[in-house]
């Protein structure tokens, strides 16, 4: 079930929808632009993944009413089983990634997830980066979903 | 460009011989010569000497005295050929396969230069060269889409943008790896793991593999049908720039395993990730128009890496053996 309402960026509430968004996962628009193999090798992935990202925003304005610096995204059983925000304390993750404010909005904005990849606008910061790899289109593609959850960055903007 | 021979026949062929005056023909030839070398004689080159690697002094000076001009290029007949000659089929096959190589010149210039940091002075010579070349290459691809292909936009990432929709989305695979691994090498420069593993997913990989199979397909279509000068000149040129890069990275990768032969198992961890990611395509390429079939290219794809393997000494296990063949081409490069 995808929200229509624009919940504050880096909110509990869009933290609830980006969960709602994975488990869902990407749509049969976006999946009938790829080839079947593709999405069976992501089926396969989410299938058997157990392991969670610390989705870092590095410079979130401040003042927002939870004080984040991470989206934490367990993932288990294929779908997500834990999705919450998270403050610099509580980073542990079997990946923690980061990027910046401004390439977050440039995500939800229909930045490509693969050129945030690329060019290194979101970085594995703490964990094995070639195991990692090995579910990368997994992960473009889970980027692409949280991208398109929408969020209000407006009450940030004031800060 | 006389020679008229099906784009694939060298892969029935097998390995050829290069006589002394072929490759003289090949180091010495300036931009216009360029024109009438065989790509299926230069990647032969980029080979030649892979079992005895040349010193990086000696790839810098080779470098010195085959470095182009990237401004010399006239691509007036390119324009006439692809919008006259070459059929809408045989256009969207070429851009399918050639703006993986667009993207890829720019991403392995600017991933290299954190390699330099940990290098030896002879090697930090060799790079700052191949820095170079990589920056020249992606001026090339940037006027070949301006100026024949007729994308516009006010600077290189304009262009850029343009061509990327005709990106695959497993491009973020080895590409993905080499910035994230090029990251790992800034954050420690000094890290030898850390730079065999990228050194495998650049030098083996990216251009050893990828690279040689992307100025294959295109350059033996350009030169069967006698279409696109420019582009065959400087993408031949390029070629010719690469099997420096190749034999430096292999050099690099030959050294780094003899000297501790346990950096066998970074090679093999790097190559176990990214033959998990070769094994899979998100779009359905059509090579005919150019003339080969998707089997041809796998086996292309196959024979370029174990030549590099083989001719290095990196034998692989079996887990790894079995991957190898299930790999679908990704056609990029850099």
């Amino acid at each position: 079930m995808r929200t229509v309402t624009e919940q504050g960026f880096f909110s509990p509430q869009w933290a609830a929808a980006v969960r709602d968004a994975l488990a869902a996962g990407p749509s049969e628009q976006e999946r009938d632009g790829k080839l079947p193999m593709y999405w069976d090798f992501f089926d396969k992935v989410k299938a058997g993944y157990a392991s969670s990202w610390a989705l870092g925003c590095r410079d979130l304005p401040a003042g927002t009413d939870a004080g984040p610096a991470f989206l934490h995204v367990q993932w288990g059983g294929g779908t997500v089983t834990d999705c919450y925000i998270a403050g610099p304390a509580e980073r542990q993750a079997t990946y923690v990634l980061a990027m910046d404010y401004a390439d977050w909005q440039a995500l939800h904005g229909g930045y490509d997830p693969q050129r945030t990849v690329m060019y290194r606008k979101i970085l594995v910061e703490d964990g094995n980066v070639l195991e990692f790899f090995k579910g990368i289109y997994f992960f473009t593609e889970c980027l692409g979903v949280i991208g398109k959850v929408p969020a209000d960055f407006t009450a940030l903007a004031a800060h | 460009m006389t020679e008229r021979k099906s784009p694939t026949a060298v892969l029935r062929e097998g390995p050829r011989a290069l006589s002394d005056e072929q490759v003289r023909e090949i180091e010495e030839a300036d931009l216009k010569g360029v024109l009438d070398v065989d790509i299926d004689d230069v990647i032969e080159y980029v080979h030649k000497d892979l079992k005895s690697l040349p010193d990086f002094t000696t790839l810098y000076r080779k470098y010195l005295k085959q470095r182009w001009d990237v401004y010399d290029l006239d691509f007036t007949q390119d324009k006439i050929d692809w919008t006259e000659r070459m059929t809408e089929a045989e256009r969207h096959s070429f851009l399918a396969i050639a703006s993986g190589f667009h993207h890829g010149e720019r991403q392995v210039e600017i991933e290299l230069p954190v390699f330099m940091i940990g290098a030896s002075e002879e090697e930090k010579l060799h790079i700052a060269a191949q820095i170079e070349d990589e920056a020249r290459h992606t001026v090339f691809f940037d006027r070949f889409y301006r100026e024949v292909v007729g994308l516009q936009g006010a600077d290189i990432m304009d262009i850029l943008d343009a061509s990327f929709p005709w990106v695959a989305e497993t491009f973020v695979g080895p590409f993905g790896l080499l910035a994230y691994q090029a990251d790992e090498v800034r954050k420690n420069p000094y890290d030898e793991r850390a730079r065999v593993r990228y050194g495998t997913t650049y030098f083996l990989w990216i251009e050893g593999v990828l690279a040689l199979s992307v100025m294959k397909v295109t350059l033996s279509y350009a030169r069967w049908r006698g279409f696109l000068p420019a582009y065959y000149t400087g993408f031949t040129a390029t070629c010719r720039d690469e099997s420096r890069h190749v034999q430096g990275g292999m050099k690099y990768l030959q050294d780094a395993v003899r000297k501790d032969p346990s950096m066998v198992n970074e090679i093999h961890e790097t190559l176990r990730t990214i033959l998990t990611l070769a094994g899979v395509a998100s779009r359905e390429v059509v090579y005919e128009p150019l003339g080969w079939s998707q089997d041809e290219v796998k086996m292309l794809f196959n024979q370029q890496l174990r030549r590099k393997l083989n001719d290095v000494g990196i034998s692989l296990p079996p887990d790894l053996l079995a991957m190898v063949g299930a790999v679908q081409p990704v056609l990029a490069g850099g």
